[in-house]
């Protein structure tokens, strides 16, 4: 008898344990959304256990909405927070906590045969735009310009769009390649391609890394080229309990780990 | 018979097929074992019919909310003032074409001067880079070494430089110094890269000297082709105004475009926010309608003067001739830029975008822009062009194959030979189009743009050709997969040629030949035709290969290019599908617009199997 009222004890507890697992709800920017977050969650719920995650990836601009209403523990965001957003969640008594976990690079990559190894921002525009059609308008062997980008859904396409292109849209003779690997591919078979890449597909066979204005793509200089900025994760108020391990697991060596494979640079290695 | 003597001296115990076959008298619900059974066969053939049914319902009712949504988001388009900025924008796109032009010359024209001094120097990087490539994985690992913290120990780093440098050594050892550099400056070259590390930013000193002496020519360049020079750069300078403008007009029309999604948004959840006031928002637009034309007008003057002043003659006979085509298109581009600004004034925000105007805007719209930051379009041509020529294309190349090979398999062949070509046509169909699309990547663009850049073969149309990826190279794929089709069904028709045509043609003495050729095919032509057009309803509808080997590009080819059309990339409906789908919100625009693409790709697939049906039903009358 004393067996069986314990063994219920024992049952109840687990069953309060469990009932007690706390869920992170976590909204915001699609380019953290899609990947990193979700495989830092991961690795998180393996290490910590009791804890589930609950993330959408619809902008950045929800992560404030999501924060300002309380339906968000953390808000993940591609740029920084702007002016109006801040001061409505400070009008609402809410503190903006800002952490920057990771930095996005995207590198821009031509043929290894081409000559060409530096462009212009401006440059830049006018290829992806269509506004530049051939090579030896930039200084290159003549040639008609492929233009490799990825598809209209990928994060990559619109979040390029913004750091390179002054929201202008791509020329129509632009080729929608289903993803790094094939973009990496293209611009190392075709000698008049270029296209975009993400930081941990750079150095792909046959292709070459061109530096925009003199500033090349690499760890140790994020902060000087121009296609690279940095995300942010937002809690409002300073992080507690499960919020804080989260956060701090991020700028742990296995979080920063995750961050490299997924190819975004470590906060601690942008410079 | 002794079966009869054992059904007669032993009871019967009925089998199990007589069991349930046999009328029994017994009935549920009025129906009897008999008709249960007939339902029960009925049902399952049903089951096709009522399928087919709820794929089209459930495709019209994602579909036909489409018309509504596009029409509300051109409407949006209007009312926000988008259309009002493009009613510029889109005519002045023209300008950069002109300006690439003008580039192009320059760039030929600087070129008569500066090509030794820059095909040296690229030359020289093309070394280094060459170098750089072979010695990449003890590069990285130098470099990794480097960067680690707490930093590697200095053995460690010392000997991964050692492995480096003899790498390095390496490398330079086999490179072959380029005719365009002197001995000295090959072997300076040579010394310099085996030094090469990616511990020193700097690039050797040979590079930067052939860097400067570059530099230096190239500024003479600029000098003696000075008004040149000018011009372009006077060209290129003349709408900045405009531009400037322009972005004032189309940032507020972008956020009078954002009020509405917000208000739109908002509406379904929380507090309803006022509705849009366009008449106020459009204001700021309508009112510097004078102010536009003043610098279209401008921008046409500048424009004028600076063609004006560009020199008669560029550096290359080419380089003239791109810069008189350029002149000849000035004037319309400038007609058309102040015929826009003749059409502001009369611009009306209001203007009511009708169902047909929608319908037009999808069918036959050119342009499929979606994702984007201005306005999405979804004009159905670029995609349906692509579709249509791949298909055709690849029937082209399947027919011959398959028809030719079906009145050999059936006429000519012995039957061990009928035996060995049928299974391995059809087993054609057994390959998964994925890994045929893998074959395309892989390997038949590269032999396709191999066979393009051997040199006694340049006559033909569209060669040398520079993208992998096109419609010919996902054609001749799609046509492997379409040939099993046609051959099976060229097959039967030529088989199912009445014995008593080919009798009487033996009768009269013609040959085995004249009998295939004047008899058998003639009469089975129906049949052959259904059999192609079956063929074009597989290849159609076909998706994996066109996604991965097409080249995705979504433009209308340039069919200036006359057949060598075909080598272009292209965009197909059923790649829009595939490859869009997946991210889309449910229910938006985008989303329902490719559900009409759906409809279309269904209604045309229908089309083509009613036409070979009807075919076929005419074979069959002449049969009898």
């Amino acid at each position: 008898m004393k067996f069986t009222l314990l063994a219920l004890l024992v049952a109840m507890t687990v069953t309060a344990t469990l009932q007690a697992q706390t869920t992170l709800r976590i909204r915001g920017s699609d380019t953290l959304g899609a990947k990193l977050v979700p495989q830092l969650a991961e690795a998180f719920k393996k290490q910590a256990g009791n804890v589930s995650f609950d993330i959408a990836a619809e902008g950045s601009s929800t992560a404030f909405t999501n924060l300002l209403s309380g339906t968000a523990e953390i808000g993940m965001s591609s740029r920084k927070v702007k002016l109006d957003e801040e001061t409505e969640m400070r009008s609402r008594g809410k503190d903006l906590r800002e952490f920057e976990i990771a930095w996005d690079v995207i590198v821009i990559v031509v043929n290894r045969g081409n000559p060409v190894s530096d462009l212009k921002k401006k440059q830049v525009v006018q290829i992806f735009t269509g506004d530049i059609r051939d090579w030896s308008e930039v200084g290159g062997n003549p040639g008609l310009i492929s233009i490799y980008t990825r598809n209209t859904s990928s994060g990559t396409y619109k979040d390029f769009m913004g750091l390179a292109m002054k929201d202008r849209e791509y020329g129509s003779n632009s080729q929608k390649m289903a993803g790094n690997e094939q973009i990496a591919s293209e611009v190392g078979a075709n000698p008049n391609g270029i296209g975009y890449l993400g930081f941990a597909y750079a150095h792909a066979k046959g292709t070459k890394i061109v530096s925009i204005e003199g500033a090349l793509p690499s760890t140790a200089e994020v902060k000087k080229y121009p296609y690279a900025r940095p995300t942010f994760l937002y809690t409002s108020g300073l992080p507690t309990g499960t919020t804080k391990q989260f956060i701090d697991f991020c700028f742990t060596a296995s979080g920063e780990a995750i961050v490299t494979k997924v190819g975004f640079v470590p906060k601690s290695r942008a410079k | 018979m002794p079966a009869d003597l054992n059904n007669d001296s032993t009871p019967s115990r009925p089998t199990l097929g007589s069991l349930l076959l046999k009328s029994q008298r017994r009935t549920f619900l009025g129906v009897d074992k008999q008709k249960a059974i007939r339902f029960f066969f009925a049902s399952n053939s049903s089951a096709a019919v009522i399928v087919l049914v709820l794929i089209m319902l459930f495709l019209l009712r994602e579909g036909v909310d489409f018309l509504p949504t596009y029409r509300h988001e051109l409407e949006t388009y209007q009312h926000a003032g988008l259309e009002f900025c493009d009613l510029v924008e889109q005519p002045l796109a023209e300008h950069q074409q002109l300006c690439s032009k003008l580039r192009r010359v320059l760039s030929a024209s600087l070129n008569t001067i500066t090509y030794q001094a820059r095909s040296r120097r690229d030359a020289a990087y093309q070394q280094m880079r060459d170098v750089e490539e072979e010695t990449r994985l003890q590069r990285a690992v130098l470099t990794n070494a480097l960067a680690e913290v707490p930093p590697a120990a200095l053995e460690k780093l010392a000997q991964l430089r050692q492995e480096l440098l003899t790498a390095t050594q390496l490398a330079v050892s086999r490179l072959a110094v380029p005719p365009s550099l002197t001995p000295s400056e090959g072997w300076q070259l040579k010394r310099d890269l085996a030094l090469l590390s990616p511990e020193s930013a700097e690039p050797p000193l040979v590079l930067e000297l052939l860097s400067a002496a570059y530099i230096r020519v190239d500024t003479e360049a600029h000098a003696s082709f000075k008004p040149l020079v000018e011009a372009v750069e006077a060209f290129e300078a003349a709408p900045d105004e405009l531009h400037t403008l322009l972005n004032t007009l189309k940032k507020h029309a972008r956020e009078t475009k954002a009020l509405v999604t917000d208000f739109h948004s908002s509406g379904k959840g929380h507090g309803r926010k006022d509705p849009i006031d366009f008449a106020s928002r459009i204001t700021p637009l309508t009112s510097r309608i004078p102010e536009l034309s003043g610098r279209i007008e401008a921008y046409a003057q500048r424009a004028q003067t600076a063609a004006a002043s560009l020199p008669p003659q560029a550096g290359t006979p080419q380089a003239t001739k791109m810069l008189s085509e350029m002149r000849a298109m000035l004037p319309g581009h400038l007609t058309e830029m102040r015929a826009a600004a003749g059409k502001l004034p009369q611009w009306s925000y209001e203007k009511r975008v009708s169902y047909f105007k929608v319908v037009l805007a999808f069918f036959f719209g050119d342009a499929w822009i979606t994702n984007s930051s201005w306005q999405d379009f979804f004009g159905f041509i670029p995609l349906l062009v692509g579709s249509v020529l791949i298909a055709v294309l690849a029937v082209l190349i399947a027919t011959p194959l398959s028809i030719i090979a079906a009145i050999y398999t059936n006429q000519f062949a012995s039957v061990r030979e009928q035996d060995f070509i049928k299974p391995v046509i059809e087993f054609i169909q057994a390959i998964p189009s994925v890994v045929l699309g893998f074959i395309g990547i892989s390997v038949l663009g590269d032999v396709i743009k191999d066979v393009s850049h051997v040199s006694w073969l340049q006559w033909l149309p569209g060669f040398p050709i520079q993208e992998r990826l096109n419609m010919f190279n996902a054609a001749c794929l799609l046509a492997l997969m379409a040939v099993p089709t046609m051959f099976s069904l060229a097959e039967d028709a030529l088989n199912n040629v009445p014995r008593a045509y080919i009798d009487a043609s033996d009768a009269l003495g013609a040959t085995k030949l004249q009998t295939v050729f004047r008899v058998i095919v003639p009469s089975a032509r129906s049949g052959i035709s259904a059999a192609v057009l079956l063929g074009l309803g597989r290849v159609i509808g076909e998706t994996m290969v066109v996604l991965l080997v097409a080249g995705n590009r979504i433009a209308i080819p340039d069919f200036r290019s006359g057949l060598g059309v075909v080598f272009q990339p292209a965009h197909t409906l059923t790649g829009i599908i595939a490859q869009e789908l997946g991210e889309v919100s449910r229910g938006s625009a985008h989303w329902q617009a490719l559900f009409m693409v759906g409809i279309v790709l269904f209604v045309i697939s229908l089309l083509v199997n009613w036409c070979a049906r009807a075919f076929v039903r005419r074979f069959e009358l002449s049969k009898s």
